[in-house]
């Protein structure tokens, strides 16, 4: 072969511009016989390549690689099944999201004689007023529970003055509640 | 689309576990179908309405400091017995922060109010009362509340009332 061409070959191979049939026609230069001095460098370049081309499955390594996938069947069910477990898990998803729907609207029901008074104003003003009412007459009692408290305490006729000459420690100071 | 729906089922499920008013609690974890009680709701925008309506600007103000009332009541003797109880055991759960203002108990009454101070215009108010007639009512106040503002509400919304009624009889009239 023309040593001219072998070099414009060369030059395209490293430019990886060479077409299948050319990178085959330096193959077998280079495995041949008539390699010029100045080419046998590289000589084990291409025979590397001869070498992992000629490379072929070991015998029976189609029937390993069945008896493989006759082990693992759950991952070629998932692989062919996945687009029917994602419809699944959405269904699953609305369907508890129903449920959950139906339980809380269930327990809103069961609450007997919700009463939203949005809409009344007066009516409103009559159940504001009875709060504020029962309220207010809650502290009422509570002034009065005190008031009787300290009447009873007082017809006790305890002697103050010799009370207070009792050396007893005072316990904290309650916290004072500004109202 | 499955993102939506789980935000969705994940709102759903906190609202509902999340009320911390103590009527909404209260009425979510004791109440019974067999034990039916009577509940009342005045939340911000109603109070804003009467707010509205009524003409003494004090009253106009205090019910614009509100953010909600609300009431359960039950008349059923036994219910109310086997409610103040339940009330009593939910404030020991779920509101021990609050100060407990007043405590009356005497033979056939028994009153509780709880206080609490969120922040200077935000205070929650709860009573639980068990009347000599056996009639228990729970009452949820939040807002800018206090003892003057609770016994001016309660006067202020009386003679409000009165004088709308006399109003009306006066329209009747005509």
């Amino acid at each position: 072969m023309n040593g001219e061409y072998i070099h414009t070959l060369l030059n395209k191979y490293w430019g990886c511009q060479t077409s299948p049939s050319e990178e085959k026609e330096l193959q077998d230069f280079f495995l041949g016989e008539n390699v010029p001095n100045d080419l046998k460098c590289y000589i084990p370049l291409f025979r590397y390549r001869d070498e992992q081309q000629s490379l072929s499955l070991s015998p029976g390594f189609e029937e390993k690689i069945r008896k493989q996938i006759k082990k693992s069947p759950q991952y070629i069910t998932i692989r062919i099944f996945a687009p029917l477990l994602r419809i699944a898990a959405s269904v699953a998803l609305i369907v508890a999201l129903g449920i959950s729907l139906f339980l809380i609207s269930k327990q809103d029901a069961s609450k007997p004689y919700l009463t939203e008074t949005y809409n009344d104003s007066e009516a409103a003003m009559h159940q504001a007023a009875f709060a504020f009412e029962k309220l207010s007459r809650a502290f009422e009692i509570s002034e009065s529970v005190y008031i009787k408290t300290f009447q009873e305490i007082d017809k006790l006729n305890l002697d103050w003055p010799g009370m207070d000459s009792i050396n007893i420690e005072k316990p904290a100071p309650r916290k004072k509640i500004d109202l | 689309m499955k993102k939506s729906l789980l935000i969705i089922f994940v709102l759903l499920i906190s609202s509902s576990l999340f009320a911390d008013d103590f009527v909404t609690q209260f009425i979510d974890t004791y109440v019974e179908e067999k034990r039916p009680v009577n509940n009342v709701n005045i939340g911000k925008t109603m109070l804003k309405k009467m707010a509205e309506d009524v003409e003494d600007a004090e009253l106009k103000t205090l019910l614009k400091e509100l953010n909600h009332i609300r009431m359960v009541i039950t008349e059923n003797r036994k219910d109310a017995k086997y409610y103040f109880k339940k009330a009593n055991e939910l404030v020991d759960k779920e509101f021990s922060d609050y100060e407990k203002m007043l405590s009356v108990d005497e033979r056939k009454s028994k009153v509780e109010v709880l206080f609490k101070e969120i922040d200077k215009d935000n205070q929650n108010i709860i009573l639980i009362a068990l009347d000599n007639d056996r009639k228990l009512t729970i009452i949820s106040v939040s807002g800018k509340v206090d003892f003057n503002s609770i016994s001016k509400l309660s006067d202020l919304l009386n003679e409000e009332i009165f004088s709308s009624g006399t109003n009306n009889e006066h329209n009747r009239e005509r």
